[in-house]
């Protein structure tokens, strides 16, 4: 019981010490805050616990969430929001796209595939903008800004909604529909779902897509409420991403977890990183208690699969048996 | 009725000869083929006058000095990729975390320093040991736990600061000598790291090859149950391999925290996948057994002749890293078509 | 059934919470500065401090506080500076005197009762030994006026700095500090500090004008006008003639543009003769600035007779390895500072001429600033620190470094 909602039991617990302990923690503002900032990863969190779950690794996601930023803001001029919103994050799925033809259709190695990716598009985005990163300073762009940022019930701000709303969305995608449960199964084992009838080439194509898809969202949104897009939006998210879905439960390996575990993940990250702000604590704090929680992680998990493989195939009767016969 | 027999036999095909001369080429050759394209390419550049002083000794110097820092940290990254563990992502901190304790160590003198920043980097390679090849823990992540843990202890030990070697030197002569890792050249022409890379190659190459270690890697990297079952010590085998990879993460760190000499936090980041890139374009697949030293050598080459060709061109930065990732793409996925195309199983 | 009972459970205790925060309150977090017993008094007492500010030092021994007393000349706005050649000073009016033709919007009133205890929020960009250093040097100001100082670092992350930035607005201090980590994304976070109600001081990074209408000033250091400074001198020793090729910081922000196009636009007036070879960012490593120039070295030969680096120190060191293996350490180097390594190198002759930049003094100086504005002064737009360009004749009145 303890090993399925080890998650959610975490985010309790830090949520309770952060509320007993930190100061001002405990209050709607600073609640609100939390939920902002998690907003942007979450979102993207989905789709790369998607392809996770398909055994796969999506690394390109930092870059993208930066060049649909930046293409969702650098156009806005010529098509307006209503315009370019749709081109970033069609410009997402493009991208997950061509990675996941590269994956599924050229059979390389997700890894590769979407490190070069990373490397292709951050030269794409110096490229396009020349190095400078983009500002909108206009009315309408600081209205669109605010709006996104306006509390309209308490801890909910309208671009929190759309990323609650995509990860309801999901999650009962994943687990309740047959093409959800496919992704797990593709993820689990390739070739029995081969064998099985499951077109896993299209499914891990489509995972790619959906983690373009989200990324991009996640970016752009993220852009217009700062009504800003830096050369470096996303660079921070990978490595947070990563850790969030690993300590949320889904494995490297594919096939089991989850997209809500996912959230709550970064929900507990970002409630203990904020906590870690209230204290007063440097970075160094930050940095050295996020890889604590996550070596925990693993090493949970790793130990647990240990202490199995020892005992696994014994049979505690016949051992027993032939202690007792030679009498040892 | 036998020699009917025979005549079918004969006529039956076989895979390998259905291979295309294109595939044939590039895997016998491997990555020193593409090694070789670009050489060529960099001459024929010369020869129509688009760029100039390619082929000269200079250059060629240039390009080795250039990525001997990456080379030597990726020997170490080559037997933990080879072992079917992807990559040691605690390399970076590890080259910061023993850059650091070697300035500070400078106190009691040169050699002094360098020891215990071996034993510090060994350390850190023994808790990834522990963790990944008893305990079977997830390797990117728990590396990459391990870069953040180590990352805090520096910044938390040294309070956010960085530390200059010649202040913390015992003497003029330590301080001198710790500029001197990369500075010293023999016959003013070949730099240390230069060296170091070379013995670490020769050194490496041995070991992958020749030794029973070496043999047991590839099992452990290919099958790691039959290994197991074959009576390997898989525990120590791939805690070797991670051992290596963070004495070489040490050598790396101290080289790179005398060049800049400082020691500081932020030294030797990005290394943990340029080094991947390195080790996968020289022909290593990740999911491991598969690859050889010198194919590691020729990957980083070929990272140093790119990046020479796209500044003589006049390539600006950011269009040299969209250049760059469609070539690690490419080469990568040609080596992975080869191998399929030969009936091996790929990555 | 399971898993449905396990979401509704969830989403109660969500709402739970929700409710619980609501009902906590709109708890606003202390007001900023403790009770004052009587107005006058106490901002004559912080007046009073001025001078014992005024004396104190950096690391360096040299004092941490210089006010400047010549304006800097600001030549009137072109009507559209994009539209002029890169070369041309006044193409880069908008990003060199950004605040100097400001807005202000809704600025709030000092309420003129003194410094002392005062409760600020000193935002910097990221970690790094400069920013401790930065810090440092602000924290001896507040000390002084016993001010409460609180600063916060995002590590180079913009959704953490944005993150601090409500969590300050939250805080309700007197006065927030603020390093934007990127010129472009300080509108909207200046926008939200000055729609908050609360006092805001840029400083460090020069940012977007539109961000300069929002706060109360802007300090920091001269960069474009020290780099035409440095560039002068430099090509007086070159005899304003070569072809030269530039070392950039990092893309996106106002050192990318002032460390490169401050110098070029200032040669193409002053040593027309000077040429520009090449430039680029190759980050600051030194193994890839080595690289870079020593591919620079095999590509332009001897026509290359000088190079100008946005850093001293990791750029410098690897210039100066490129130089040495490839025998021309008659190049001519200059690099904006001033590091410990960047020193060194100046000290051994290597490189020609650093800026100075006082990194415990830029802290500082926002700090004052705050201090003035509360003291009911008159702030200037702009306020720079000290320029100076040290050369080997005054390079160790700068040690010991201040990071």
């Amino acid at each position: 019981m303890i090993d399925r909602y080890r998650i959610f039991l975490l985010f309790i617990v830090v949520f309770l010490f952060m509320a007993i302990f930190a100061p001002r923690f405990f209050n709607v503002f600073n609640l609100t805050t939390i939920m902002r900032t998690m907003a942007m990863n979450a979102v993207v969190a989905i789709g790369f616990t998607i392809v996770l779950i398909c055994g796969e690794l999506d690394l390109s996601i930092g870059t993208i969430i930066t060049f649909s930023g930046v293409v969702g803001l650098g156009l806005k001029e010529y098509l307006g929001y209503g315009g370019s919103v749709p081109i970033a994050i069609l410009t997402g799925c493009g991208i997950g796209l061509i990675n996941g033809l590269l994956v599924a259709k050229a059979k390389i190695n997700s890894f590769i595939v979407t490190l070069g990716m990373m490397t292709i598009l951050q030269g794409a985005i110096y490229t396009a903008t020349g190095g400078n990163s983009i500002s909108l300073s206009t009315e309408d762009a600081f209205a669109v800004s605010d709006w996104l940022s306006k509390m309209i019930l308490p801890l909910i701000t309208p671009r929190v909604l759309i990323t609650i709303g995509f990860i309801v969305f999901f999650t009962l995608f994943m687990r309740r529909t047959r093409m959800g449960r496919n992704f797990y199964m593709v993820g689990g084992n390739t070739q029995t779902a081969w064998l099985a009838g499951v077109n896993t080439d299209g499914y891990k194509i489509v995972a790619f897509i959906i983690s373009g898809f989200t990324a991009a969202l996640g970016g752009v949104l993220f852009a217009m409420e700062g009504s800003a897009a830096t050369l470096k939006l996303g660079d921070t998210s990978l490595m947070y991403i990563v850790s969030a879905t690993i300590i949320g439960g889904t494995a490297m390996s594919g096939g089991k977890g989850g997209v809500f575990r996912t959230f709550i993940a970064i929900l507990m990250l970002d409630v203990l990183y904020n906590g870690i702000i209230l204290f007063g604590l440097g970075n160094e704090v930050k940095i050295f208690i996020a890889g604590l929680i996550l070596a925990t992680v693993v090493m949970y998990e790793a130990y647990a699969a240990y202490k199995h493989d020892k005992i696994v195939g014994q049979r505690a009767e016949l051992l027993k048996e032939l202690n007792t016969k030679h009498g040892k | 009725m036998m020699q009917t027999v025979q005549k079918e036999s004969t006529q039956i095909e076989t895979r390998l000869r259905t291979q295309s001369t294109f595939n044939r080429i590039f895997s016998t050759l491997g990555v020193y083929g593409v090694a070789v394209l670009f050489l060529l390419l960099g001459i024929i550049l010369q020869i129509s006058g688009v760029i100039n002083n390619f082929l000269t000794a200079q250059n060629m110097l240039n390009i080795i000095d250039a990525v001997s820092l990456l080379g030597i940290v990726a020997m170490g990254m080559a037997f933990v990729t080879y072992s079917g563990h992807y990559a040691d992502l605690s390399v970076p901190t590890t080259m910061a975390l023993t850059g650091i304790v070697c300035v500070e160590m400078l106190k009691y003198g040169f050699f002094p320093a360098v020891i215990i920043s071996f034993i510090v980097g060994l350390l850190v390679g023994g808790i990834n040991a522990v963790a990944i090849g008893k305990f079977k823990a997830n390797p990117i992540i728990w590396t990459l736990a391990v870069n953040y843990v180590s990352m805090g202890v520096i910044r938390l030990v040294w309070v956010n600061k960085q530390i200059y070697p010649d202040l913390k030197a015992s003497s003029v002569k330590a301080s001198v000598l710790f500029d001197n890792i990369y500075r010293f050249r023999f016959f003013d022409k070949i730099a240390l790291p230069m060296v170091f890379l070379i013995i670490l190659v020769i050194v490496c190459h041995f070991i992958l090859q020749r030794t029973k270690f070496g043999v047991q890697l590839k099992l452990t990297g290919s099958a790691r149950n039959v290994a197991k079952f074959s009576g390997v010590n898989v525990e120590r085998v791939i805690s070797i391999a991670f051992l290596l990879c963070a004495a070489t993460a040490t050598l790396g760190g101290l080289t790179v925290t005398s060049l800049s000499k400082v020691g500081a936090w932020y030294n030797g980041a990005g290394y943990d996948f340029k080094a991947v890139t390195a080790v996968v374009i020289g022909g290593m697949t990740l999911a491991g057994g598969r690859g050889s030293i010198i194919g590691v050598l020729g990957g980083v080459l070929i990272i140093g002749l790119m990046n020479n060709i796209m500044t003589l061109l006049g390539i600006g930065t950011f269009s040299q890293d969209m250049i760059r990732g469609a070539i690690f793409i490419l080469v990568v996925g040609l080596n992975a078509k080869s191998l399929r195309s030969q009936g091996r199983d790929d990555a | 059934m399971k898993k449905l009972s396990t979401i509704v459970f969830y989403l109660i205790m969500a709402l739970a919470v929700t409710g619980l925060a609501f009902a906590g309150g709109e708890q606003e977090a202390e007001s900023g500065a403790a009770q004052e017993p009587a107005k006058e008094s106490s901002l004559e007492a912080s007046l009073a401090l001025d001078d014992e500010v005024l004396a104190l030092k950096a690391a360096d021994g040299q004092p941490l506080i210089v006010l400047q007393k010549e304006q800097r000349e600001v030549p009137p706005r072109p009507a559209d500076p994009e539209a002029l050649p890169e070369d041309d000073p006044l193409h880069w009016w908008d990003i060199e005197f950004a605040g100097w033709n400001a807005n202000k919007k809704n600025i709030p009133e000092s309420p003129k009762d003194g410094a002392i205890g005062k409760k600020i929020i000193f935002i910097v960009h990221g970690d790094h030994p400069w920013t401790t250093a930065c810090t440092l040097g602000a924290q001896k100001v507040a000390d002084v006026y016993d001010m409460e100082f609180k600063p916060m670092s995002p590590n180079w992350d913009l959704a953490v700095q944005n993150q601090m930035i409500d969590q300050a607005i939250n805080e309700r201090p007197d006065m927030i500090l603020l390093i934007p980590i990127d010129a472009k994304t300080a509108p909207q976070q200046a926008r939200k500090i000055n729609q908050a109600g609360i006092p805001l001081i840029l400083f460090n990074t020069l940012t977007d004008a539109a961000a300069m209408d929002y706060c109360i000033t802007w300090t920091g250091p001269d960069d474009f006008g020290q780099f035409r400074m440095l560039s002068r001198v430099w090509a007086d020793k070159l005899g304003k003639k070569g072809g030269v090729a530039y070392v950039q910081h990092n893309p996106g922000g106002s050192p990318y543009f002032a460390r490169c196009w401050g110098p070029i636009s200032e040669l193409s007036g002053y040593a027309p003769d000077i040429y520009t070879l090449d430039k680029q960012a190759p980050g600051f490593e030194a193994d890839k600035t080595m690289q870079l120039v020593s591919d620079w070295l095999t590509r332009f030969g001897d026509e290359l007779v000088g190079i100008c680096a946005a850093d001293d120190s990791a750029q410098a060191l690897g210039i100066f390895e490129a130089l040495k293996k490839a025998g021309r350490e008659d190049v001519l180097v200059i690099a904006a500072g001033n590091s410990k390594q960047g020193m060194d190198l100046v000290k051994e002759g290597k490189l020609y001429a650093i800026t100075y930049q006082t990194a415990e003094g830029d802290g500082a100086l926002a700090v004052k600033t705050a201090a003035d504005w509360f003291n009911g002064k008159e702030i200037e737009p702009v306020r720079y620190l000290p320029k100076h360009i040290i050369t080997k004749a005054d390079v160790e009145e700068f040690y010991p470094p201040q990071w």
